[in-house]
């Protein structure tokens, strides 16, 4: 009896220092910066040390201050601005989750070697949520509670558009990398903010083509769609909005066939839009699961007579890659150039990338995407500081939305957002795979999809 | 000096506490979680809440496993009735949101005793796979009703409001599920003192012997997935009204295996244990979080694979209580008190 409780005691005991030495953790206003996945901002450590803790009382009053002693470049040593990161490397969308991360960290990491946001350095606290709902709404709780940042960069469609009540209410500018146009309308989700084209829009213009395509290859009637959706909101994000386009074009519906997460093969899938009878397959999932739908298609036969088009989570190398000469004649739906593009905008970070042991060409596309939105929700903070106004969620946004023909150097087309639409990006570039690289198909389309409901 | 704990009459031989010092300990927990809100700050508060619910919960499934011996895998399903119910009430039908947690319940229970069915004919093994199939069916049909549950996509409903005051932060929350969580304590602990509970314990120690006793099985059976199903409704449906995105990717067969090392690690058949499982099982994942942020300062790589740390650490946790204490955290905690009690003098 009392050897086995002594054991206990010992437990106990170890539990308690264990405890003890966590519980400390919260009130060090470090501690959140050395937080996961994000890079920890390489400015001088007794500087932030010293401006922590001062954070509520001194962002009322220092911007401004802060902003007129702006160094030109080197390191940033001001006061942190904190910006909460939601991202997915480890669940069903990770294949594209992970460079879009890595380019958001590197952004910041290169934009704090530069001289920050007017001197001052952004932090970064971010995290991987699985890709599941609970997870973000339990991220999205600690970062605006805990650490109490800004904004916040998120990423899936489920659990941004579960967050758009508490967004709102919060007064959380949030960027996420869903591109639903439920996201886009300023009257009902005023704080999100979207830098890519809707899927809506990139599905429709898709669309479009297939109508010239149709008639260019000489076939008369309508073409038969089906849609090939990963099982989430993103993947049912745009697909009513095709259905509209579809019978005001006097087509059919088309067939939805979910693709579930855990399906290695999608012969099922792919089996049951041939027997539909569908001309052209668009996809709305990610390069793992696109590339698995191609290899299914190719091994039914279904290529090169059956169109198949992917929207802009599938239209990247790694899709290739994965497909090999599956994804031969693959149709894309983008609004961002691939990294071999050239674009002006792309230098600063392939040379960052670079400098990290990597290049851009292997990070790919999402690397771009996640780079350039972080640089865009930078430029929001510069606007806002260069005002003369506290950094506060309302003027963050306001600043966003001064935002006119903003130049992300050929990454996208110019970035307007206004009070009323928080699009940044209304045009996108249909591509298409021709010896195993994508070259781009049309020049940029314009859209405008309406927004009201 | 006391040598043990005697007792002079019948009635407070039943009395659910019969020394003074289980009136002073009682005393101060009551004292504390009164008082714990007004100092803790956000972060405890969340955690607080969320040990809240998880006890209900809990304490629904200790009901069914740990009381009655009928052991069940649909337990997130079952969470997901309820906070589903809670949901579709709310938002669907515009039901105040006390009358819909309360027809949440009611509605759980239903399920709960639907699925029990099977526990008349199967036992053990056989009945884990029943409840199993519990789990993947209720799992399907909500997936696959988008027009009623959001499907894939999460349900949002609005934070509930009482008094006029809207129930949006973790303070004014906590006062709603401590509600909760005392009746369910008291409701429970009372259950085991009527006939209807001791007919469940008998049903566990030795079925037949039960039935030869005069407890119809296939209705006390019933009878125990309809009432722990009910308190796993009200956890679902405080689940629902707290967290206010409603996501059937909380409620799958991990949610599940989760509370039964809840209980397991607690104790079986433990009311208090239920209670402590759940702090425990909600405090592990937090504490090895923290400390993976304040390692990271030094192992910056660390923080990437606390999931995959944490998923190894609760096996571990559930290996060592089951090698070293399988009666769980209650048990422990009663060999401390008599440890007490006799000190210097135990044997």
């Amino acid at each position: 009896m009392f050897r086995r409780l002594t054991v206990w005691w010992i437990v106990a005991v170890a539990l308690a220092l264990l405890t003890a030495a966590c519980s400390s953790a919260p009130a060090t206003p470090a501690a959140p910066a050395q937080a996961p996945a994000a890079q920890q901002p390489t400015q001088a450590p007794a500087a932030q040390q010293t401006a922590a803790p001062k954070t509520e009382a001194a962002k009322a009053t220092e911007p401004a201050k802060a902003a007129a002693a702006a160094p030109a470049a080197g390191k940033a040593t001001g006061e942190p601005i904190k910006i909460g990161g939601i991202f997915d490397l480890t669940g069903a969308t990770g294949d594209v989750g992970t460079p879009y991360a890595k380019g958001v960290q590197h952004y910041v990491e290169w934009k704090n070697n530069n001289g920050g946001i007017n001197g001052r350095p952004i932090q970064l606290i971010g995290q991987d949520y699985g890709y599941k709902v609970p997870n973000a709404e339990q991220l999205y709780s600690q970062y605006t509670t805990q650490d109490k940042v800004l904004a916040i960069q998120g990423w899936g469609t489920a659990d941004t558009e579960a967050l758009r009540p508490k967004i709102s209410e919060d007064k959380i500018p949030y960027m996420s990398a869903s591109y639903s146009i439920n996201l886009a309308n300023p009257k009902e989700t005023p704080y999100n903010f979207l830098v890519g084209t809707t899927y809506s829009e990139q599905l429709q213009a898709a669309m479009q083509w297939m109508l010239q395509d149709w008639k260019a290859k000489g076939k008369t009637g309508v073409p038969k769609i089906a849609y090939l959706h990963s099982n989430s909101g993103f993947g049912l994000s745009p697909l009513d909005d095709g259905d509209k386009f579809a019978t005001s074009n006097g087509m059919e519906k088309g067939l939805r066939i979910p693709m579930l997460a855990a399906t290695a093969d999608m012969t099922a899938q792919l089996t049951q839009a041939q027997q539909y009878g569908a001309d052209y397959i668009f996809i709305q999932n990610t390069s793992g699961a696109g590339a698995t739908a191609l290899k299914a298609a190719k091994s039914l036969g279904m290529l090169p007579k059956v169109q198949v088009v992917c929207l802009n989570w599938c239209t990247d190398d790694l899709t290739v890659k994965l497909a090999g000469e599956a994804a031969e004649g693959l149709v894309g739906a983008s609004p961002f150039a691939f990294p071999d593009s050239s674009a002006a905008g792309m230098k600063d970070m392939a040379e960052f990338a670079k400098s990290k042991g990597t290049t851009i060409e292997a990070e790919g596309l999402h690397y771009a995407q996640g780079w350039t939105t972080m640089a865009v929700m930078a430029e929001g903070l510069k606007r806002a500081l260069d005002a003369g106004k506290p950094l506060s969620g309302e003027n963050l946004k306001t600043a966003l939305e001064t935002m006119k023909d903003f130049d992300t150097g050929g990454v996208t087309t110019k970035l307007t957002f206004t009070p009323d639409d928080h699009r940044g990006s209304k045009a996108l570039r249909l591509y298409q795979v021709k010896g195993g690289k994508w070259t781009p198909m049309t020049d940029y389309i314009q859209t405008n999809l309406s927004i009201a409901k | 000096m006391e040598s043990g704990i005697f007792q002079t009459t019948y009635q407070k031989d039943m009395a659910l506490r019969r020394t003074p010092a289980q009136f002073i300990r009682l005393g101060v927990l009551l004292a504390f979680v009164l008082v714990f809100p007004f100092f803790a700050d956000n972060y405890w508060l969340t955690l607080a809440n969320q040990i809240g619910i998880a006890a209900v919960g809990a304490i629904g499934l200790n009901i069914l496993v740990g009381y009655t011996g009928q052991i069940s895998l649909g337990q997130g399903a079952f969470l997901g009735v309820g906070a589903y119910a809670t949901g579709i009430l709310v938002k669907q039908m515009g039901a105040p949101w006390p009358l819909a947690v309360v027809a949440a319940c009611f509605i759980t229970a239903l399920v709960g005793m639907l699925f029990g069915i099977p526990a008349l004919r199967l036992k053990g093994l056989y009945l884990a796979i029943a409840t199993l199939a519990a789990q993947e069916i209720i799992e399907w049909v909500i997936i696959h009703s988008p027009d009623l549950t959001g499907g894939v996509e999460a349900m949002v409903i609005p934070a509930p409001t009482l008094f006029g005051q809207r129930i949006n932060s973790d303070f004014r929350f906590y006062w709603v599920i401590l509600v909760c969580l005392i009746l369910t304590i008291i409701l429970t602990t009372n259950l085991f003192r009527t006939r209807t509970g001791r007919a469940f314990i008998a049903i566990r120690d030795q079925d037949i012997a039960a039935s030869v006793m005069g407890v119809n099985l296939f209705r006390y059976k019933l009878l125990a997935f309809a009432v722990s199903s009910f308190f796993v409704g009200l956890a679902g449906a405080l689940t629902a009204e707290y967290r206010t995105i409603i996501s059937w990717e909380r409620f799958t067969l991990d949610t599940s295996i989760l509370y039964l090392a809840m209980i397991i690690i607690g104790g079986l058949g433990s009311v208090t244990g239920a209670v402590m499982g759940a702090a425990f099982m909600t405090l592990l994942p937090a504490m090895l979080q923290l400390l993976g942020r304040t390692a990271g300062g030094f192992m910056p790589n660390i923080l990437q694979q606390i999931p995959f740390l944490q998923q190894a650490f609760f096996g571990l946790v559930i290996i060592l209580f089951l090698v070293f204490e399988p009666e769980g955290l209650a048990r422990m905690w009663r060999n401390i008190k008599d440890y007490f009690r006799l000190w210097p003098f135990s044997y």
